[in-house]
């Protein structure tokens, strides 16, 4: 039935849909991760979720985020289009430095996940006092 | 009834840092009652969802709020993206009682069939 209604810049959607959304299993959700000097940011956009779909522990420098999407046609409902897919993931992410576990945040907005890993103490950069000698 | 999806990628210039536009995954569901469309805009918060119909077409734009994405990073899988999507919106549709909601990062768009288009029984009368 939508056959009929495709126009010619359905070939650029569907590119960049390629490019953007239809990706590997187990590559979801695209994350980001960014170093300040302080602390770590890992970023995931997981849309559709809410706090109860997603876990976020810290396993021995290891962040792990697990979660699942569901997208089901609602009840009654008949679909005509369907992009938007589901998945279950268990992201592990190894740190490259030590993280003071106890003090790591994790914020879920607007359908984005933010994780912020404060760094450790004695991972962080220090000056060092240069005496006269 | 079905609805005609059409877009051009394009690019938006956000203040300072230019993001690129492009097309978010939708989903379209229809019931006696009404047409649906479930779009993923993660990162826009409700206030950056510019919704409009304008001569049978809804067009869609999502912005993220203005700000520099952070550089650099340790690992990028994505890039923050605003998003753009036109619909063609099918004969039938009430467009004065079209509304919409954001999710999580979702956006939902009901489009209410007019009353007119709904299956009816139709009463036949005896002439006899």
């Amino acid at each position: 039935m939508l056959t009929g209604w495709r126009e010619f810049d359905e070939t650029l959607r569907t590119l960049g849909m390629l490019q953007r959304h239809f990706r590997p299993l187990a590559t979801w959700p695209p994350t980001n991760v960014l170093e300040t000097k302080t602390s770590f940011v890992v970023r995931s956009e997981v849309p559709g979720l809410a706090e109860a779909d997603v876990s976020v522990s810290v396993e021995d420098d290891v962040l792990v985020i697990r979660g699942e999407r569901k997208v089901a046609v609602p009840e009654g409902y008949k679909a005509h289009l369907r992009e938007r897919q589901a998945y279950a993931f268990t992201r592990k992410l190894p740190l490259p430095a030590r993280v003071e576990a106890d003090a790591v945040a994790a914020t879920l907005k607007d359908g984005v996940l933010t994780v912020t890993l404060p760094k450790a103490k004695e991972a962080l950069p220090r000056q060092v006092a240069i005496k006269a000698g | 009834m079905s609805i005609a999806v059409t877009e051009k990628n394009g690019i938006s210039r956000a203040g300072a840092y230019q993001r690129r536009t492009a097309a978010p995954p939708v989903d379209v569901f229809e019931n006696a009652d009404e047409l649906l469309i479930v779009a993923d805009v993660p990162g826009v918060p409700n206030d950056g969802i510019d919704l409009r119909v304008e001569n049978g077409t809804l067009t869609l734009t999502a912005r993220h709020a203005d700000g520099k994405e952070e550089f650099p990073a340790l690992v990028r899988e994505y890039d923050e993206v605003d998003f753009r999507a036109t619909f063609r919106i099918p004969a039938g549709v009430d467009t004065s009682a079209i509304a919409a909601e954001t999710k999580n990062g979702t956006l939902i768009v009901h489009l209410p069939k007019a009353a007119a288009l709904k299956a009816r029984k139709i009463v036949v009368r005896s002439n006899d």
